[in-house]
């Protein structure tokens, strides 16, 4: 339970998460309001690790449901489970048997199994899938719905009644209401744009790269073993490639990738040649390393000369500690 | 507080960000929650109910910096300086003003004075607050457009306001105490007090309009941007509007994509899809009277687009182009070409590169064709006609991107003709206005009775309308 904005940001960093403000007010919400939540924003900006953290600090199972193209309601809702309801009819066949016996005629004997026939369509015979659980369970969960752009528009339309009154409905038992209602997050990359429908019933948040301070922060929790000068470059590095027209754009697992790439070379500061050999932790794509290539080597270059004008009594020192170091 | 949040969330309305009432509601409750002191907080739970997309952030930032930014604060600042200057000139406000309450009370008989009077008197700038926006709002400054409006608006603000009455009220009140024997030191207090007094809610007045004008404009202002982009000729697009542009096209194609998806109908024939035939069968006991099958309908045209790449079209090929790719997954199968007299396949070229740099390199010609020649039709469609006519079958639906300026050239229209007789249609997009075709050397209407449909495609709410008819 989360007591107010700031007990959601205090919280959370105990989980090694540090949000700004925007984040927790929109958790804090979510929780009072008992709206679910549509995370949008770039990849690897931590939309899944939100909601991981969230279930941890509020101490409730988080139930996943991963959406792809083809995704429909048997693999994320329910389904019934044929062979199990074949076994019984036979295994029952007796009893079946006895129930119509001494029936008057064929409608009598008709009525009779008719009455019984909630038996097979009862919740003993239905394989709860991710929704199914998150509803049905009797503590509070949390359900995360990720990357749901990926799915399919029907699949959309279907989670609507899911998310609005936390109820489902199967058309052989009836409609099963939430015992306890689940804190819902659903994460989307922008692949498309979701309908308005899905978007009136969420509240939203979009998380966007952090700020300078907040990365250095989140470095500094995320990696302990960093040195704080090093943790500021990188981040003031990562800014610098971000700002380029990049076919995909770093984002905050990318800086702690490169951040623990880093570390155990046992770089302590960034150099042209550390930088060029490992960009390919922060880049995916040829083009892009490329490019980033010449625009940070400029800026490397321009930064040490900068160093060396200011305090060249001090590079001797600074060499020989990294001769002891190599 | 309420009043100004539906105020809010007409704003926004206005600046083309859809928030529907239950999204209002959703933000009322969430102020419920939070306490209002931090106005990070209170943006960014007014943000996380009404504001559901990315790009509509900004605008949304902007906005609500504007409207929140306070006018209380500007109506106290107003006054305190007010204080200030009458503190200059030897006259103490608050003793001034609490020596008139005094003498208000043992007044006899009525005391006839106006709210507003009242109100300027106790100081009460929150009741103020309240009348100025009324006031306002009876005198239409929601409807200001433009700065020399400004004066007009302040004036029927301050007429609603009744600032007159509330200067005759004050000057009567000063008379009774003249009556009253108060001294000539204390009246000629009273009366600068009355002069500041209407002078600071005139400037009051005057600013809230000007910010009422700002409001307005930057709705005015944004929607104007949007309307310019998509109805600006291609022909006068800026580098940087082109830049905006294309963010523009790619979000129609997005659009388009989302049509496409849902239309999509499921196959007659195919592959067996088990799990929904069982499911569709629970009622007949699993035995599968109707059968579901996984193969989804494909219905995708197949298209070759020949596009003109001479410097006059070349913006409305760039754009064609980028939308085409990236509707790629709508097609069976796009063939590119571009000409100017000579013709070239770029289809390559656009299989191995990312959408801008590819778009650019078809219009750079692909290194296939010479771009510096002045444009020949006929020649082209000739090219077209002996080497590349088996590119199209009766499924294929070909689209020219053309002004059909020939240069007098021969227009060869037959080439058209048989190429029309092979596929299922010709589409021909001319950015030149319907007026001008036939004009000079343009020779469009040689090739129009071999086209199926001959649009002018000028801007780009002609372009998607035109893809729309195509793609769907």
């Amino acid at each position: 339970m989360f007591h107010s904005v700031e007990d959601v940001i205090q919280q959370l960093s105990d989980q090694q998460y540090i949000c700004d403000k925007q984040i927790a007010t929109v958790v804090y919400l979510a929780q009072q309001l008992d709206k679910p939540v549509l995370v949008e924003g770039p990849a690897g900006v931590g939309k899944t690790e939100l909601a991981k953290v969230v279930a941890k600090a509020l101490g409730r199972e988080m139930i996943r449901l991963q959406c792809y193209e083809g995704l429909d309601e048997a693999k994320a809702l329910y389904e019934w489970e044929y062979s199990k309801q074949l076994l019984y009819t036979q295994i029952l066949k007796d009893k079946v048997s006895e129930t119509i016996a001494g029936s008057q005629s064929l409608a009598d004997a008709a009525d009779r199994v008719g009455r019984e026939d909630s038996v097979f369509f009862s919740s003993k015979f239905i394989v709860p899938r991710p929704l199914m659980q998150a509803i049905s369970s009797e503590k509070p969960t949390l359900l995360l719905i990720d990357e749901v752009d990926k799915s399919d528009p029907e699949f959309e339309a279907f989670l609507l009644e899911i998310l609005s009154d936390f109820q489902v409905t199967i058309p052989e038992i009836g409609t099963i209401k939430a015992k306890s209602q689940p804190l819902v997050f659903l994460t989307s990359n922008d692949a498309r744009e979701m309908s308005d429908a899905l978007k009136r019933r969420c509240l939203h948040l979009w998380i966007d790269y952090p700020s300078e301070e907040l990365e250095v922060q989140i470095l500094d929790r995320k990696v302990p073993n960093i040195d704080k000068r090093l943790a500021e470059e990188v981040v003031q590095l990562m800014n610098r490639i971000r700002d380029l027209d990049l076919k995909k754009t770093p984002s905050i697992s990318e800086t702690l990738d490169w951040a623990r790439a880093l570390l155990a070379l046992n770089a302590d500061e960034l150099e042209d040649q550390v930088v060029s050999d490992t960009l390919n932790v922060i880049l995916k794509y040829e083009g892009d390393v490329q490019k980033a290539q010449n625009e940070l080597s400029k800026l490397i270059q321009k930064k040490t000369a900068e160093a060396a004008a200011e305090k060249p009594q001090q590079a001797p020192a600074a060499a020989a500690k990294k001769g002891i170091l190599h | 507080m309420q009043k100004k949040i539906i105020e809010f969330t007409n704003l926004l309305r206005k600046s083309g960000i859809r928030v529907s009432v239950a999204e209002g509601i959703d933000a009322f409750n969430a102020l419920d929650e939070l306490s209002l002191d931090d106005r990070e907080v209170f943006q960014d739970a007014l943000r996380a109910a009404m504001v559901k997309r990315g790009d509509e952030i900004p605008t949304f930032d902007e906005l609500f910096g504007l409207f929140w930014s306070g006018f209380y604060d500007n109506l106290k600042d107003a006054f305190s300086d007010m204080e200030g200057d009458l503190g200059e000139m030897g006259v103490d406000l608050e003793q001034l003003l609490s020596q008139l309450a005094e003498m208000m009370q043992n007044m006899e008989g009525d005391l006839d004075l106006g709210e507003l009077a009242q109100a300027l008197l106790t100081q009460n700038l929150s009741e103020l607050e309240n009348m100025i926006r009324a006031a306002a709002e009876e005198a239409g400054t929601g409807r200001i457009e433009n700065m020399l409006q400004v004066g007009f608006f302040s004036r029927r603000t301050t007429e609603q306001l009744g600032l007159e009455g509330a200067q005759q009220d004050l000057e009567a009140l000063t008379e009774r105490l003249r009556a009253m024997g108060v001294g000539e030191e204390g009246i000629q207090q009273m009366q600068e007090l009355i002069r500041k007094l209407m002078e600071t809610v005139r400037r009051t007045v005057r600013n809230f309009t000007e910010r009422e004008l700002q409001q307005q404009n930057h709705n005015y202002m944004e929607k104007f941007r949007r309307e310019m982009l998509t109805e600006k000729s291609f022909y006068h697009l800026t580098e940087d509007e082109i830049q905006r542009m294309r963010e523009v096209v790619a979000r129609l194609a997005q659009r388009i994509k989302n049509i496409l998806s849902i239309r999509k109908k499921r196959l007659k024939r195919g592959k067996l899809d088990l799990h929904q035939t069982l499911r569709r069968n629970m009622a007949r006991g699993g035995i599968p009277f109707e059968v579901v099958y996984k193969t989804r309908r494909k219905d995708r045209p197949k298209l070759v687009i020949m596009c003109d790449v001479s410097s006059s079209v070349a913006n409305v090929s760039r754009f064609m182009l980028q939308f085409m790719y990236s509707l790629q997954e709508a097609f069976t199968k796009i063939r590119c070409y571009v000409f100017v007299a000579e013709l070239g396949e770029v289809t390559d070229v656009f299989n191995d590169k990312e959408v801008n740099s590819a778009v650019e390199k078809a219009l750079d010609g692909g290194d296939v064709i010479n771009v510096y020649t002045r444009s020949n039709f006929g020649f082209a469609f000739h090219e077209f006609w002996k080497n590349h006519l088996s590119a199209i079958d009766k499924k294929t639906t070909v689209i020219i991107l053309g002004d059909a300026r020939n240069n007098y050239n021969d227009a060869k229209a037959w080439c058209v003709r048989d190429i029309q007789n092979k596929a299922k249609n010709v589409v021909w997009l001319n950015p030149e206005s319907p007026s001008a075709w036939g004009f000079g050397d343009s020779v469009m209407d040689k090739y129009m009775p071999y086209c199926d449909i001959v649009e002018e495609c000028r801007n780009l709410r002609q372009l998607s309308k035109v893809v729309d008819q195509i793609v769907l």
